[in-house]
């Protein structure tokens, strides 16, 4: 059936909006990104002088103020991302199985509760945290005292400000990875279980050789988002720790929007950012031809 | 046997329980505590001296001299408005590429905006600001507002729902001389009634609770939302007043809460579902 221009016309109609939306706050500020960060494009003046590439190759060149920042804010984010991603698997898979070994009666119930940080913002997250850890009346150093114990400097030392952040990582967002790992558990056939059973398998065999293996692709899944959602860490570290003690936890996002806001260069932040989007989408697409390629072994 | 271990899981839950729970329990409890007894080191759950003034002073615009009451309207409205949009546009959108098959280019935009769901937000915060700031629009509701309508989030998941309907009931409409408005108004768009919700909930969240763009893109206190508000006060000079702070923090945190706990099992469904495909 050939359609009129009138009836395709009408049709675009429908995706204008979306498509004008996506190009404009999408499409647009990349291309524009992309144009800034070859200027040297300072946020009070008007005038941008256009510099090629020397942002980025300040970026890349050891010694510099931009690649200082640049690298050193990377390294502690990549910190976080080791830290912070094999936690949020294992615990996100512990409390799945957990939940799912439940009665059916109170199941729903403690599914809902460790779900429930997720719904915080970032910014109530932090501040209620703020409290927990604060040295002299946080709640957490007040029955540490109560026990006999002395307070710790949960934010203001090493490696605290480190357990710190993490923790209150996985309090406010392992219920998201918890919730896929349990709907993951449930499509599990429950005969494999059963034919294991019968021929004498116990659980931690069960786990090994009928979960692990069945669940591997969900579990490629979180390891991918885990990882993404880390490498954009900021709020944690902007929020609790300010980057510190001294610039240990001050992550590569705080190190961009300082660049663009307090020392007002976006032409350089925006390099910095967009090697960091870069550095993001490569390690997405390795990790998820990495899956794609394991599963055409299997 | 059984039994007993079932008995021993739900203990083991419920101790899982505490550690999600007391930050929660002791902020609602410290909201209801003046600074001084917040400040003091003690562990009493229930205040000694409960009071109620870190609300009404909130509520009252009197909380640290910041408008609170402003912000959350600023919050509700931004996240209502935001919603909204979102939940035309892309139904539009996702209607036109799933079942108009004579739309010019749709396999280019699907792929494109497929594309974009991998795009990390670093790489427009920036230039969106000095595009805002160009237009003159930095401080405005359509700042707040505007950005989070460009996510093809929305129109991934309604394009996979639309693609699954039935051909013969969009057929028979037609034969009975329904348009393409008609079919989409009367036909898609009520078969979408729970996948919506979904996607209301998923965005409204997204836009309330996000921080860390409207404290860029507002300059004046009343342009504020309330998370960006709550941000700046804990980084600035209220670090400590924990009773006002978690007053606060306890005001921003009931409307999300209640859309969780109502939308929660259509948010599950929506999680899932997008994570396996």
């Amino acid at each position: 059936m050939k359609s009129s221009v009138m009836s395709r016309f009408t049709s675009f109609l429908f995706v204008l909006p979306y498509l004008a939306a996506f190009c404009i706050f999408l499409l647009f500020p990349i291309l524009y990104g992309a144009y800034i960060s070859l200027h040297n494009f300072e946020l009070l003046s008007t005038e941008h002088k256009f510099v090629g590439l020397a942002n980025y190759i300040e970026i890349f060149t050891p010694g510099t103020y931009l690649s200082d920042i640049f690298f050193r804010g990377l390294w502690v984010t990549v910190q976080f991302v080791i830290y912070s991603v094999p936690l949020l698997i294992v615990v996100g898979l512990s409390l799945a199985m957990l939940v799912n070994a439940l009665p059916g009666k109170v199941r729903g119930l403690f599914r809902t509760l460790y779900f429930l940080p997720y719904a915080l913002s970032a910014s109530v997250m932090a501040v209620i945290w703020l409290m927990m850890f604060d040295t002299n009346a946080g709640f957490l150093n007040s029955m540490l005292l109560r026990l006999g114990l002395n307070g710790i400097p949960w934010l203001t030392d090493t490696p605290w400000a480190w357990v710190s952040l993490i923790f209150t990582t996985l309090w406010w967002t392992i219920g998201f990875n918890m919730i896929i790992f349990i709907n993951a558990l449930n499509e599990v056939p429950e005969d494999y279980y059963e034919a294991a059973s019968i021929d004498g398998a116990n659980s931690w065999h069960k786990f090994t050789k009928i979960t692990l293996p069945s669940i591997r692709p969900v579990m490629l899944f979180i390891m991918i988002t885990s990882t993404i959602a880390s490498f954009n860490i900021y709020a944690q570290p902007y929020l609790l720790t300010r980057g510190g003690p001294g610039d240990t936890t001050k992550v590569l996002l705080i190190n961009v929007l300082d660049q663009a806001f307090i020392r007002k260069e976006i032409g350089s932040a925006s390099a910095m950012a967009i090697v960091m989007a870069l550095l993001i989408i490569l390690i997405s697409i390795a990790q998820f031809k990495l899956t794609n390629g394991r599963k055409g072994d299997a | 046997m059984v039994r007993m271990r079932k008995l021993w899981l739900v203990v083991l839950a419920a101790a899982v329980a505490v550690i999600f729970l007391l930050p929660l329990v002791w902020m609602i409890s410290t909201s209801f505590k003046n600074d001084f007894e917040a400040l003091s080191g003690q562990m009493n759950f229930f205040p000694l001296k409960p009071t109620v003034a870190n609300f009404v002073q909130g509520l009252n615009g009197e909380l640290m001299n910041v408008p609170i009451t402003r912000w959350i309207i600023n919050s509700l409205s931004v996240g209502i408005a935001g919603t909204a949009i979102v939940l035309i546009i892309d139904s539009m959108a996702a209607y036109a590429i799933a079942r108009l098959h004579d739309l010019p280019l749709r396999r280019v935009m699907l792929s494109l905006f497929i594309a974009s769901l991998m795009i990390p937000g670093v790489l427009t915060f920036l230039p969106m600001y000095m595009e805002f700031n160009a237009l003159g629009l930095i401080n405005t509701y359509p700042a707040l507002i505007l950005p989070a309508t460009a996510g093809a989030f929305g129109v991934f998941l309604l394009y996979q729902f639309f693609s699954s309907f039935p051909k013969e009931i969009e057929e028979a409409a037609r034969i009975d001389g329904a348009n393409k408005w008609q079919i989409y108004a009367r036909i898609l768009l009520p078969s979408a009634v729970s996948i919506m919700v979904t996607l209301g909930i998923f965005t409204f969240m997204g836009i309330y609770n996000d921080f860390v763009w409207p404290l860029y893109a507002t300059t004046s206190p009343e342009m504020r939302t309330i998370t960006a508000g709550i941000a700046m006060m804990a980084t600035g000079s209220y670090t400590q007043s924990y009773g006002k702070l978690m007053a606060m923090t306890t005001i921003a945190t009931l409307p999300v809460v209640i859309v969780f706990i109502i939308g929660q099992r259509s948010f599950v469904k929506a999680i899932t579902q997008t994570a396996v495909k």
